[in-house]
């Protein structure tokens, strides 16, 4: 019987869940993706966690409960950096040892630091030998993914540019994706904004070299690589949109700075969201349609 | 006369050698140390800082005002890793926003040094500038942060049992005023030589079964003294003597060397470097446990990352070698009360635990 | 003449204070409201416990207890001045010396306690904020018009209990509105209030905490059997409720001083003692330190708030 890798659905999923996945059935490995965040996990996750962990994280830990008992690894790999000013959130270092410390399922982990060598290719080699498996599978196997990846997201970011052309208003979300691709954080908040009209273009999906480039434009010394690429997608689209909505988890250490200082240098109208417990969402209602509201008159 | 008046954020008593550093390379501009922290200055902070951001920011925010109020123009910021980092991007905006008309200048980002950067400037505040001078001068204020270091490791250990009241505190007063003035390392060092003697030969009374408790945290928090309430003076008062490796000596110097030690004896709780200090910080929760501490108190500002993430394991490991641990996390509206509560029954706990230990032992 | 002592918790809220004999047994209790005047509180305390006491009765120790403990330590020249931590610990390991763990709910703060073979091994307070102390619940039992002494017996008569994110005070006060307008009916607010306190209170305080039986639950909040029936069906664990559970905070200081009285025997007789407390702001820096003058007779006996020696100066 071959062992079941367990994938929280949540945090770097959103960034890398078609390489994963297709890695891991080039390989003809079983895995199991925890189901979209839903109160039960939500509840596992408060258990689980430390009160001032931000929300994703939190979430994240009540993927990783969810997962305990229904597979025998946990896929949780470690970022560090991705070159020195592409560093990522402490969250990303200290997530293995924090779900370490939590559960006492064996884990499979990669560590990417670029930094000190540590390449993605090297994890996911790391990662297929540990599974059994031989290099030269490995390798065809990642080279694959690799494209499956890349083909995905080419058509996605197509798409995104896409509806720039779309009705107005249109606006650019500015949300880390485990934010805002989370059943229970970011997408009931996208829903508001569609079902009163608006165009959603997703600063997530841009061409990730081009973001980088950019985010210079707006901050000379940013040194995360979520937040640059998340920024960098501003001075691409500025002039095709309407206005600019940060959404972030509370309490996000990134944002906290970030969103702050964007918003002291962008012209847009924007609207700042911080979500702290899904039951409040009465509150960001009324919020959402009286920003709405000053969009559609400027229009 | 120099136009420029240059002035920094405050940490601890660490505006010494700072001080000392600028006024002997910048020997045309006005060195200016900012007012000393007070309630004022975390007030100032916290109105212009975002909500949710750690505190450090709102303190460094708060003395960045109060000096630019008293009339400097040059800020010199430190920097360094995690969120520091990135402070000033955001610290400028919203003085600018303020109507403040200042330079900035950021030592360290992204954990690196613009040393280019770095003498441009130097030469613009300064045209003398000369490296060999900043060589020497950098050596003395390098060896000068390291003796304050050690001094205070024996303040921390003996202040707690002190005979005469604040004897410690003013004898440091005065080694630091002597610091401030010495010309060659020579002279430095003999100085820190007589002091540790001066502060070996203070009158204490130091029972034989004293409590010992060790200090880890976030380092900001845990190394000044105004942003955790005095909770290691009002901790020593009881009685207790205190251990603290976090200081700007191990960040600066040590740390590099020793992490991977460090992170080799905790292999059994953690595996990686998880971000800022929190491993350096379960590494020294677990060295406490294992040489006989009586507790550990474990310091940080609200919101601060890193550290959130190293509890956890914290109260893990203190759990498996049953040391008691006291977690505090600060904010600019912290009670004062509630700290005195829980730093008394934590005094409470520790006698009951030893208590109840003799009486094990008798039977 | 028998040996009595004296034991007072001075709360933010309510002031406690008991009367104990040298075998812990309560000879005089009374419960009061603050009101913003601990001095005042106090005086009428003891003027209440002094009536429930036989003539035979001779003070022979004094504690004091809660965040008013020093200043009502002073001025009833109390010979044990404790934190309410280790007071709640010592009362209830009088009662119950195999408690492992005590709750504490109170008016503005929360606690809980862990003991092992008597001897507290940790404890947590709350951090936050007031989300899930009794003052919230009263304030929110006013705001559905039920009143406080009534809304544990109604909260037991739900049967699904509302979902209210109790967090943070404001959210959840806005979030009861909110439930309240939609017309969820009154007993499953309620319960789900009471459900929201524990659940925040086991989040916030009890964090990380392993929580073993035997469980006491104390505290005013103690009082409210809605919350108890929600402590029992989330911790699975059956909740012990002394029914002195709000003075053991006042009967475990007694004891404490008890434990360490010395001869002197305390008239209670206050009439004829002034005892003053003035304000002030410091002015010798930015700090502005808020300092208290204690007076006792005229007479300054104290001074507090000062954080470096320049505020003693009056």
């Amino acid at each position: 019987m071959d062992k079941i890798v367990g994938i929280p659905r949540s945090f770097l999923y959103y960034d890398h869940h078609i390489l994963w996945e297709t890695f891991l059935s080039e390989l003809r490995i079983p895995y199991i993706v925890s189901p979209k965040t839903n109160e039960q996990i939500m509840r596992f996750g408060q258990q689980d966690s430390h009160d001032e962990m931000c929300l994703s994280l939190k979430n994240y830990l009540g993927h990783v409960h969810y997962l305990e008992d229904k597979c025998d690894y946990l896929l949780v790999p470690r970022v560090d950096n991705y070159g020195l000013y592409n560093q990522t959130c402490t969250n990303f270092l200290a997530l293995y040892d924090i779900v370490h410390n939590v559960t006492n399922k064996p884990i499979l982990n990669y560590n990417i630091d670029y930094c000190h060598g540590d390449t993605e290719w090297k994890g996911f080699l790391k990662m297929g030998l540990e599974l059994g498996k031989k290099r030269a599978e490995i390798k065809d196997a990642y080279h694959h993914a690799k494209e499956k990846e890349k083909e995905y997201y080419d058509h996605l970011i197509g798409a995104n540019y896409n509806a720039l052309n779309n009705s107005k208003p249109r606006i650019l979300i500015i949300a880390h994706n485990y934010v805002l691709y989370d059943e229970m954080i970011g997408l009931p908040i996208t829903n508001m904004f569609q079902k009163m009209g608006a165009t959603i273009i997703d600063a997530n999906l841009f061409d990730q070299k081009v973001a980088l480039r950019e985010s210079r434009r707006i901050s000379s010394g940013l040194y995360w690589d979520t937040s640059r690429k998340l920024v960098g997608a501003i001075p691409i689209v500025e002039h095709n949109i309407d206005g600019i909505v940060f959404l972030s988890s509370f309490p996000c250490g990134l944002d906290s700075l970030v969103n702050e200082l964007v918003m002291r240098k962008i012209k847009k109208p924007y609207l700042n969201l911080v979500v702290d417990d899904i039951s409040s969402l009465t509150g960001m209602e009324t919020r959402i349609e009286s920003f709405m509201d000053i969009l559609n008159v400027k229009i | 006369m120099s136009k420029y008046k240059i002035s920094f954020p405050h940490m601890a008593d660490y505006y010494v050698p700072v001080r000392y550093l600028l006024s002997h390379l910048m020997e045309d501009a006005e060195i200016m140390v900012a007012p000393p922290i007070t309630s004022k200055t975390i007030e100032l902070g916290s109105k212009y800082s975002p909500d949710f951001l750690c505190t450090p920011f709102k303190y460094t925010l708060g003395t960045i005002i109060e000096a630019l109020e008293c009339g400097a123009n040059v800020i010199v910021q430190a920097g360094g890793g995690c969120r520091y980092g990135y402070y000033s991007e955001l610290q400028i905006e919203i003085l600018k926003e303020l109507g403040y008309d200042f330079t900035y200048l950021n030592l360290v980002s992204c954990g690196k040094t613009d040393i280019k950067k770095i003498y441009q400037m130097a030469k613009k505040l300064n045209p003398h500038f000369s490296v060999l001078k900043a060589c020497y001068y950098g050596f003395i204020t390098i060896k000068m942060v390291k003796y304050m270091d050690q001094i205070d490791h024996i303040i921390r250990e003996n202040i707690g049992f002190e005979v005469k009241e604040n004897s410690f505190i003013h004898l440091k007063q005065e080694m630091l005023e002597h610091f401030s003035q010495v010309k060659t390392y020579r002279e430095l060092f003999s100085l820190y030589h007589q002091y540790k003697k001066k502060f070996l030969n203070l009158e204490i009374k130091k029972p034989k079964d004293y409590f010992k408790v060790g200090m880890i945290g976030e380092l900001y928090t845990i190394m000044e003294p105004f942003a955790n309430y005095q909770l290691e003076y009002e901790l020593a008062k009881f009685g207790i003597a205190i251990k603290r490796y976090t200081n700007v000596q191990y960040l600066l110097f040590e740390k590099k060397h020793e992490i991977k030690k460090l992170l080799r004896q905790t292999s059994d709780y953690i595996k990686y470097k998880m971000g800022a200090d929190a491993s350096d910080n379960i590494a020294r929760a677990k060295y406490f446990c294992t040489h006989h501490y009586d507790g550990i108190i474990h310091i940080k500002s609200s919101f601060c990352t890193p550290e959130i993430g190293a509890m956890p394991v914290i109260s893990k490991v203190c759990s498996d070698y049953q040391v008691p641990v006291l977690f505090f996390s600060f904010d600019a509206n912290t009670s004062e009360v509630g700290i005195r509560t829980r730093i008394e029954a934590f005094y409470d706990m520790l006698e009951m635990r030893r208590e109840y230990e003799k009486s094990i032992s008798r039977n | 003449m028998k040996k009595a002592y004296l034991g007072i918790d001075i709360g933010s809220i309510s002031t406690k204070g008991v009367v104990i004999d040298s075998d812990y047994h309560l000879l005089a209790s009374d419960y009061i409201w603050t009101e913003g005047d601990p001095v005042q509180a106090v005086r009428t305390l003891i003027d209440s416990l002094k009536e429930q006491l036989s003539d035979d009765i001779e003070i022979h120790g004094i504690g004091t207890t809660g965040s008013a403990r020093k200043l009502i330590g002073l001025m009833l020249d109390a010979n044990v001045v404790k934190n309410e931590i280790t007071a709640h610990a010592v009362g209830t390991k009088a009662f119950y010396p195999d408690v492992r763990t005590i709750l504490e709910i109170g008016g503005q703060d929360s606690k809980m306690i862990l003991l092992n073979h008597g001897v507290v091994v940790d404890y947590a307070m709350n951090t936050l904020c007031a989300a899930g102390t009794g003052a919230f619940l009263s304030s929110q039992a006013k705001r559905l018009g039920v009143p406080i002494e009534e809304f544990g017996k109604l909260a037991l008569t739900s049967k699904h209990p509302v979902k209210i994110a109790a967090r943070c005070t404001v959210f959840a006060e806005s979030d009861l509105i909110h439930k309240a307008q939609v017309g969820y009916p009154k007993e499953d607010i309620v319960a789900g209030l009471c459900r929201s306190i524990v659940l925040n209170y086991l989040n916030n305080v009890g964090k990380g905490k392993k929580i073993m039986g035997p469980v006491v639950f104390q505290g005013g909040v103690s009082k409210n059997i809605g919350v108890v029936k929600q402590f029992e069906e989330v911790l699975k664990e059956p909740i012990i409720v002394d029914p002195n559970s709000h003075l053991m905070g006042a009967i475990g200081i007694a004891i404490l001083s008890s434990k360490q009285a010395r001869d002197n025997i305390y008239p209670l007789e206050f009439k004829n003692i002034t005892f003053e407390t003035k304000g002030r702001e410091c002015e010798h820096c930015s700090n502005h330190c808020e300092i208290l003058n204690i007076y006792k007779n005229q007479k300054l006996i104290d001074t507090w708030g000062n954080k470096c020696p320049r505020g003693l100066q009056v």
